[in-house]
């Protein structure tokens, strides 16, 4: 069939319903793209750009500036570089937390398996909101800065606080996740390995690891995105403000007086980069790295 | 090489009430250098056997010895056992010389010379060498099903436990590899436990086999002495391909009866049974002789008139279903080239010398054929 031909068959295909159906496709593409874009085109407004034209234009001649960005990066420098502290080491020792426990409560048995699986589970379902006093009050019990006393503990409490309590919060949910691939994994084969004389350790260092690498990179784009993006315990656990997070910093690019949307748009957008950047990092990972290919 | 026994071998899943017998009282001696097939149908305890060898469950009761050392309390890391899988258990990221190393990394304190020429050695033993470098994904099944026996010759483990490690094979391959593992295990000389479901597994593979059924041991023997001499009804009907014909007889006055089927015994089969009410008849589709032209073994009153339904053709040999006019229904072999249709009235002969007679209550063999015809030695049955 040559292209034309086909062409043709595709025209004559395109019936009412399939031209209704594209139609609202199409509706809805630009209903749920449009305020990404309305704020992308704002962010390279000057502040009388975007007071005079409509969201979603595009910058009028001469009120396009890039300088909403420059000043949209200065000041989130600090909460970017805190950001990345706290949530990186946090993602990954979840993520590692949540294999462990999912391989000993999957792939392992012991008495009272089922018990301890269900406090995971129910974990899931803890709302931050209700956990916010006892936890500030749990951390000021602690007093990282004041029992260890080093200047990088007390410097960065906020942020190891912080960290500590999205690991811990996160274990829960990745468990779950891990535990529903492991699941999969043929228990003959761990029995031969047993019988090879790998111990419980070995079995998951030499072979439960190398074969959940899929299920990592889902779970590392999942948690990494999750911490990133938390407000809400980086509002309640950090008051130092050298500390503070993206999230943080981005809430407070709303002016007091005058609304800079442009600078607001253009601090929305680098916050949530590298959220992105993982994303395409660990999403390329993940379809490389089905078991089994050789 | 080692002599492994198992010393009433129990396994009970669960307490309580809700619990499953699984293995009841079990006792097999395993000679060094024996291979031992443990067959029965599916549920019958043969795998959890082999896995309590194995270390891979707990024994509830009884002991388990490998040389003479009680194995019960050691983790199968311990035993020095290696295992074929049915799923032959591959690790599917390490490649085929990596997955034979595993166990020789992990259970011994070889060099990495020496692991690679072991290695080395059993590939070429089975053949394998080229897939060295492959990975699990990259093979055949039937490849895979060497690298997961390499993997356990590497090892030269005290004991190979095999469970239905051919059952994912296609028919060809499984009857080859069959004969290619015999071969191997009799060039190895190590003890072998094989677990099967298919009789003639059974039957061409092992010095012996233990039969299971409902997690009891039924018998222990060599397979033709399964074959001739059943310990009882269900090993006589396990054992042999079409299975046995059995008919459900009262005893009366040396004669076996079934309604209008009277089947008179001389004295010496009468002998063994007259203390029995109800009996149930065996005898052997081969030994069937139908119109009495494979043989006049049968004369007269053991002859009886039957009409053909169905004939199976197999090529060697026809599977001739046989309804007997006084009653039961019986299946026949007989010669290949033989013609028989179906529908055609027939004489069948059922010889004396070949029945087996079997207690009705409890199943047990009361009478099995005699063998004063047969060429066997009797160091094989």
């Amino acid at each position: 069939m040559s292209a034309a031909d086909r062409l043709q068959t595709t025209v004559a295909g395109l019936d009412r319903t399939r031209i209704a159906l594209y139609a609202v496709l199409l509706a809805m593409v630009a209903f749920y793209l449009a305020p990404l874009e309305s704020g992308f085109m704002t962010a390279f407004k000057t502040p009388d750009g975007f007071r005079t034209t409509t969201p979603f234009a595009p910058p009028p001649l001469g009120e396009f500036t890039v300088s909403a960005w420059g000043t949209a990066f200065e000041r989130l420098s600090t909460g970017l570089l805190n950001s990345a502290l706290m949530a990186v080491p946090a993602t990954v020792l979840s993520a590692l937390f949540g294999s462990l426990a999912a391989y000993g409560l999957t792939n392992l048995s012991w008495r009272g398996q089922l018990g301890v699986l269900v406090l995971f589970v129910a974990g899931v379902f803890i709302p931050y909101q209700a956990v916010l006093v006892p936890l500030t009050q749990f951390w000021s019990f602690v007093d990282l800065g004041g029992r260890i006393p080093l200047e990088i503990v007390s410097a960065n409490e906020g942020l190891i606080n912080l960290s500590i309590t999205h690991v811990a919060y996160g274990i829960p949910i990745c468990t779950v996740l891990f535990r529903s691939y492991y699941a999969t994994i043929d228990d003959e084969m761990l029995e031969a390995a047993r019988l090879d004389g790998a111990s419980a350790a070995t079995i998951y260092r030499r072979i439960i690891l190398p074969l959940s690498i899929p299920i990592f990179a889902v779970t590392l784009i999942y948690q990494f995105t999750q911490i990133w993006n938390d407000l809400l315990f980086a509002i309640v656990l950090v008051s130092n403000p050298s500390n503070q997070v993206v999230t943080v910093a981005l809430n407070q690019l709303q002016g007091s007086f005058v609304q800079q949307f442009n600078l607001q748009m253009a601090g929305a957008f680098v916050a949530a980069l590298p959220t992105l950047v993982v994303y395409v990092l660990f999403g390329e990972q993940f379809a490389k790295g089905v078991a089994g290919d050789s | 090489m080692a002599r492994l026994e198992l010393d009433s071998v129990t396994k009970r899943f669960g307490e309580g009430d809700g619990s499953v017998l699984a293995v009841d009282d079990v006792n097999v001696d395993i000679a060094d250098g024996e291979f031992l097939v443990l067959v029965g149908p599916s549920g019958c305890g043969k795998s959890t056997t082999l896995r309590m060898v194995a270390g891979l469950e707990s024994i509830t009761d009884g002991e388990i010895r490998l040389d003479g050392d009680r194995m019960n309390e050691q983790g199968p890391a311990e035993r020095d056992i290696a295992m074929v899988f049915q799923s032959y258990a591959l690790y599917p990221h390490m490649t085929v010389r990596q997955n034979m190393r595993f166990g020789l990394e992990e259970s011994t304190s070889l060099g990495d010379e020496e692991m690679d020429a072991r290695v080395d050695e059993t590939a070429e033993l089975l053949d394998i060498t080229e897939l060295l470098d492959r990975k699990p994904g990259a093979l055949s099944g039937g490849q895979r099903q060497r690298v997961a026996l390499g993997r356990a010759i590497v090892r030269e483990p005290k004991a190979f436990l095999m469970d239905e490690p051919l059952s994912n094979l296609d028919a060809k391959l499984r009857s080859q590899m069959r004969t290619e593992l015999q071969q191997l295990q009799a060039d190895l000389d190590t003890t072998t436990v094989y677990v099967t479901h298919d009789q003639t597994e059974a039957m061409t593979m092992g010095d012996r086999i233990a039969i299971l059924d409902a997690g009891e041991l039924q018998q222990v023997a060599t397979p033709l002495e399964a074959y001739h001499r059943p310990a009882n009804q269900f090993v006589a009907g396990f054992i042999g391909e079409p299975s046995m014909n059995f008919v459900d007889c009262a005893v009366e006055e040396a004669t076996l009866v079934d309604g209008a089927f009277r089947y008179p015994l001389g004295d010496e089969v009468g002998g063994a049974v007259d203390a029995a009410a109800d009996v149930t008849l065996g005898i052997r589709p081969e030994d069937l002789s139908v119109d009495g032209a494979d043989g006049d073994a049968a004369g007269g009153d053991h002859a009886f008139d039957a009409t053909v339904t169905v004939v199976e053709p197999m090529g060697d040999e026809n599977v001739v279903h046989l309804s007997l006019a006084d009653g039961p229904d019986l299946v026949a072999t007989v010669n290949g080239l033989r013609r028989i249709e179906s529908g055609t009235d027939v004489t069948v002969g059922i010889p004396e010398n070949a029945i087996h007679v079997f207690d009705g209550d409890s199943g047990d063999a009361l009478h099995n054929r005699s063998l004063d015809d047969a060429e066997l030695d009797d160091a094989r049955v």
